[in-house]
Order: structure tokens, then C-alpha cells, then sequence
């Protein structure tokens, strides 16, 4: 038995190295971005670093455990109900409201996940889906908590508060600074997890949960703690929009917003760690681009969804990869190949 | 061979067990043991309930009735995850199943895993002592893939290896979590010749060297008869034979039902 000479190379040594450095190259820039472009762009910007916690959510429940959940944005407007009824009720400011909303989705999740994840594949799909109806007709009916369908008005703005001086976040920005800082803690956050020995069970469940149940994996409770930490992430991410926005009403429950976030992972790149963030960018330079011609833009829109799908099945992702890739291999005097590799195997190969 | 170690301590004991599929009966009253330290093989016509016996053991399907009894804790109806964690009692599918996404060395750290981990919450930590548990379980993974002669692929993910690289790769997955009993589906089917051999030979090395118990479905009975301390037989969810290989190629019933004339 003979490995074949196309085998893939393996990784350089160098590549750590050169994906951190692009890392921090994209964070210069972005940190540099508020003096260079208007606050037209740097809202655009906001708004995609807004649904990258619910897209790094749904990454890690679809991406890497394998289970499709339309209920991402079922638990980004909760996380904006929770963050903007905790502000207006107990007058708390936005960083115990950040925190509540996040642990309140995760809380809801738990009680949902229950049931919903003894079901497998379709019809935890169409469970997730169920959730959506059920959180916008909850929106629109419970008038006395969320005023219906006048929504939740008057949300506060973000203060820090720094000795007697009080900084309250109004121009753009400054809440591009403050999501900025958000969507970084979080993306480090996602990369701990799926680099912790729990993101290896979680792929163990989505290659083959009967396999990972046999090799002692409780499958069932990892799907429930991920379900929760994803919805964690949404409910984080609206928390965001509800402080941003100012403004929450039941179109936060609309199906829309979980279209909007599996677009962004999907295309992005599924279960990779820059998926998301590449995603939610270029997610938001479509849209915005596509308002130079308002009538046909939701059929541009379409199109170019389409166009993705047949050209890069995989996300944008792996050509980010294949550029550090490259990248990582520029001036190195001999190709790691394993062309060399000759019959493994057999008791004689070894 | 095995007559002479039929006193030795059970590893797993199997008590009335039955199974039915709809109305068609699948197992009827298995009763057998497998004592420490022994290879048996498992053998029995097409439909004789082999797989299922395997299912029922580990948890992949409930029993209808019966007991199963894994170094004297009764395991039946425990989920499959807490037998193969606590009981440590592996199995191997009749088709090769690895993470295919995984290269070899994070298959095998993850089949090690939970034995190393103190529980599920533990596994989202990393911190120290969750890295020094992941260090040492890498560099039992390396020993593992350097043993299989998997080194030259194992940069590779699973799904790129050849299927008689996948096929190793699967049984150094059994060794990883150091198991007390090792259920083997067909571990010979669809390999070459020369693979056959290096299977045999490692199936050997961990029941000597590691005290693993093994009980090994397989249809090349040539094989399995040299391979085994006991075989015993299945035909029609009903144990036929339970008797060492020499008695076995002898039994007319066994010949009749199953290994022909």
C-alpha cells in the first residue's frame, strides 16, 4: 500500500506565524479605519461586526458540531429584548445589560435545546425554525413586556464611567471602537473553544456522532452546552444592536436576521475559524454595494449569492487560506512535500 | 489452548439476552462469558445476530431483556458513551469509521480523551492542566501512529488515507483509551493480504502485551481459528456452540449451520 505523490503538503512552519500576522495587519487597519473612511462606511462596519457574534454562534453549532440552527436569530433578539427591558426597567447600564443578555439566551436556549436536540438533523432544522414563529409571535402579542409592536424604544447609549467623568458613547466612532473591541474578546473566545479539547469533540459529533458516542464523547450534552454557548454569542450580538440601535421591535424576531447570519457563515466558510469574520465583511459589502441600484437589488443580491455558491461551495475562507499558505512557503529553499513518502502500512512498509 | 484458562476471571458475561426487530427476533437468550484476557471469536451465518449482540453490549441499541456484565457491573442500559468512558469497553464498526476530517493524531488524542478528562466541563478549559493531559495524550498518539506505520500519512485528515491506512488507524483508536475489552466487527474485511497479517499481529501484541480482552466477529474462519482461545457460534439469534477452535471445526452442528462441508 503506497500513499499517492499528490498527497498535500504539510504545513509550513511558518504558517502560525504568518496567519497572526495577517491577523493583526486586518486589526491595524481596521483599527485605523475612523480616520480614513466616513460614517457611512464605519456604520456598515459596525453593523457586520454586530452579526459576527451571531455568525461565530451559528459557526460553532453548525460549523464544527454539524447541526443547522435557524433559531441564531431567534436568540439575537432576545438578547436585544434582554438587553434593552433590563436598561429601560432597572435603569442598568450597557455592560451588565451585555452580560445578562447573553447568559438570559443562553438560559432560554437550555430549556429549548432539551427537547429540540433528541431530534436529528430535518427535524431539528424545522424544531429551530418553529422557534422563530413562536419568538415573533411572542414579540408582537405580550404587549405589556415588549409594547408590541411599537417595540422597545429609548434604549440607552453605552456609558463608562471613568472617577467623576462619564463617557457616553454617541458618534459612530466610538461605537465602532467599542464593537471593535467586542467582536475581538468574542473572536478570541471562539478560537479558545474550538482549539480547547471540547472544539475536538465537537467535530467528532459532526464527522460521525455514533463513532464520537462509542469512543465515550456524551454527544448529547455537548450539543446542549454548544446550542447554549451559540446562543450566548446571538444574544451578546444583540445586545449590541439593541445599545447601537437604540430601538428593538418584534423585526428583530424576523427571519431575515437568521437568513442573514447563515449567509455570513455560509459564505464565509463553514467550521474555520476566520469563516465568520470574512463573512460578515463581505456580507455587508455586498449589501451596501448593491444600493446604487435599489429596484434590482434584492435580484443582484440573489445572484450573487448564487455566483458564491457555484464558484466557492466552500466559502471564502480557504482562498484567505491559500493565500497564507503561499505566504508561508515564500522563500523556503525546499517544498515540504511528502512525495518521498514511500509504501506505508504493511508490516514490512513501517 | 483454551481449555486451560476457563478459570480465568470473567471480562464479560452475557445473560438471556434478547432482541427483537419489529416482529423478527434477532437475538433469543444469548447466554455466554468471556474471560480475562482471552481472544474469542464470534462467528454465525449472515443474520445470526452477531452485529446486534455487539449493539446490545455497547449501548448502540437496547435490549429487549437480558443482562450484560462487564467485569461483574452490570452495564445494560447504560449509554454507549458511559460504557465505552467507564466500563472502558470499545468497539469497531463492520464499515471503517474514523474522523475524517481529523488527521491521525487528533483521531487518536480524542479517542483518549475522556478517559483522561475528568468530566465534560473540564474538556472547555485551556488551562494547564487541561494542556499537560492533551501533551501526554499527543505523545502516546505519536508512539500509536509510529507503531501502525502511520508516520509518512499522518499529516494527513483520515478521509485522504488509504481505506488499509483508515483500517489501522481505527484499531490504534481501540488502544488509545488503554480498554479492559475490545469488540471487533470484521476487522479483516476488504483489506490486502499483507494487511491481514499486520491486523493479526497487533490484535496479538495488545491482548499479550496490554491484557486487552478481545471478542472478534469475522468470516475468514481460517484466520479466526488461529487467532482465537474460543469461538463461539451463532445461528438464528441462538448461541449453537461456545467451545475452543478445535472443537468447533469438529461440531457437526457448526459445520452444518455455518462452515459447510
Amino acid at each position: 500500500m503506497s500513499i499517492t505523490l499528490d498527497s498535500p503538503r504539510a504545513p509550513s512552519p511558518r504558517l502560525p506565524a504568518v496567519r497572526w500576522g495577517l491577523s493583526l495587519a486586518c486589526l491595524g487597519a481596521l483599527l485605523l479605519a475612523p480616520q480614513v473612511v466616513d460614517n457611512y462606511f464605519l456604520h456598515a462596519m459596525v453593523l457586520s461586526m454586530i452579526f459576527l457574534l451571531p455568525a461565530h454562534g451559528l459557526n460553532l453549532i453548525l460549523g464544527y458540531t454539524g447541526m443547522l440552527s435557524l433559531a441564531q436569530g431567534v436568540f439575537f433578539g432576545i438578547g436585544a429584548y434582554a438587553s434593552a427591558l433590563m436598561g429601560i426597567h432597572f435603569g442598568t447600564g450597557f455592560v451588565i445589560n451585555f452580560l445578562f443578555a447573553g447568559l438570559f439566551a443562553a438560559l432560554v436556549a437550555l430549556p429549548l435545546g432539551i427537547p429540540a436536540l433528541r431530534l436529528r438533523a430535518t427535524s431539528f432544522v424545522m424544531c429551530t425554525l418553529g422557534l422563530v414563529v413562536i419568538a415573533q409571535a411572542v414579540a408582537k402579542n405580550w404587549v405589556d413586556l415588549t409594547r408590541g409592536d411599537m417595540g422597545l424604544s429609548g434604549v440607552s447609549r453605552p456609558k463608562f464611567g471613568f472617577g467623576d467623568n462619564v463617557f457616553t458613547v454617541v458618534q459612530i466612532p466610538h461605537y465602532f471602537y467599542l464593537i471593535l473591541g467586542v467582536a475581538v474578546l468574542a473572536t478570541l473566545a471562539f478560537i479558545a473553544l474550538v482549539r480547547s479539547p471540547a472544539g475536538r469533540c465537537m467535530v467528532a459529533i459532526r464527522d460521525n456522532e455514533t463513532l464520537a458516542e462509542s469512543l465515550g464523547i456524551p454527544t448529547w450534552t455537548y450539543k446542549l452546552l454548544v446550542f447554549m454557548l451559540s446562543a450566548a454569542f446571538a444574544g451578546f450580538g444583540g445586545s449590541l444592536y439593541a445599545h447601537y440601535e437604540t430601538v428593538v421591535s418584534p423585526l428583530v424576531f424576523q427571519m431575515y436576521y437568521s437568513n442573514t447570519i447563515l449567509i455570513i457563515v455560509l459564505g464565509g466558510g463553514l467550521g474555520r475559524m476566520s469563516g465568520a469574520i470574512i463573512g460578515s465583511f463581505l456580507f455587508v459589502a455586498v449589501t451596501e454595494a448593491l444600493r446604487i441600484t435599489p429596484e434590482l437589488r434584492m435580484v443582484l443580491y440573489g445572484v450573487v449569492l448564487l455566483i458564491l455558491v457555484f464558484m466557492f461551495p466552500h466559502g471564502m475562507a480557504p482562498l484567505v487560506e491559500r493565500l497564507t499558505d503561499f505566504l508561508s512557503r515564500v522563500g523556503l529553499k525546499k517544498p515540504l512535500e511528502h512525495s518521498d513518502a514511500g509504501s506505508v502500512g504493511g508490516p514490512h512498509g513501517r | 489452548m483454551g481449555d486451560k484458562q476457563v478459570s480465568a476471571p470473567v471480562m464479560l458475561s452475557v445473560r438471556g439476552l434478547r432482541k427483537n426487530y419489529g416482529g423478527v427476533p434477532a437475538l433469543q437468550g444469548v447466554d455466554f462469558d468471556i474471560p480475562t484476557g482471552q481472544i474469542c471469536g464470534l462467528i454465525g451465518p449472515n443474520g445470526s445476530g452477531k452485529s446486534t449482540l455487539f449493539d446490545c453490549c455497547t449501548g448502540l441499541q437496547a435490549s429487549d431483556a437480558g443482562q450484560v456484565l462487564l467485569d461483574g457491573v452490570d452495564i445494560s442500559g447504560w449509554p454507549m458513551h458511559r460504557i465505552a468512558r467507564e466500563g472502558r469497553l470499545l468497539r469497531s464498526f463492520q464499515k471503517t469509521v474514523v474522523f475524517q476530517t481529523m488527521n491521525s493524531e487528533d483521531n487518536l488524542i480524542l479517542a483518549g480523551q475522556m478517559a483522561s478528562f475528568p468530566g465534560v466541563t473540564s474538556t472547555f478549559s485551556l488551562g494547564g492542566a487541561s494542556r499537560a493531559r492533551v501533551t501526554a495524550l499527543r505523545e502516546r498518539a505519536r508512539e500509536l501512529i509510529e507503531i501502525s506505520g502511520l508516520s509518512r500519512v499522518a499529516h494527513l485528515e483520515a478521509g485522504q488515507m488509504s481505506g488499509g491506512q483508515q483500517k489501522l488507524l481505527q484499531f490504534a483508536t481501540m488502544l488509545m483509551p488503554n480498554p479492559k475489552l475490545v469488540l471487533l466487527d470484521e476487522p479483516l474485511a476488504g483489506i490486502n493480504p499483507v494487511l491481514i497479517e499486520k491486523v493479526i499481529e497487533s490484535i496479538q501484541e495488545a491482548n499479550r502485551r496490554l491484557g486487552i480482552t478481545f471478542l472478534v466477529i469475522e468470516h475468514n474462519t481460517d484466520v479466526l481459528m488461529n487467532l482465537s482461545h474460543r469461538v463461539i457460534v451463532l445461528h438464528q439469534g441462538q448461541k449453537l456452540a461456545d467451545d475452543t477452535p478445535e472443537a468447533i471445526v469438529r461440531n457437526s452442528a457448526v459445520v452444518e449451520a455455518y462452515l459447510g462441508g
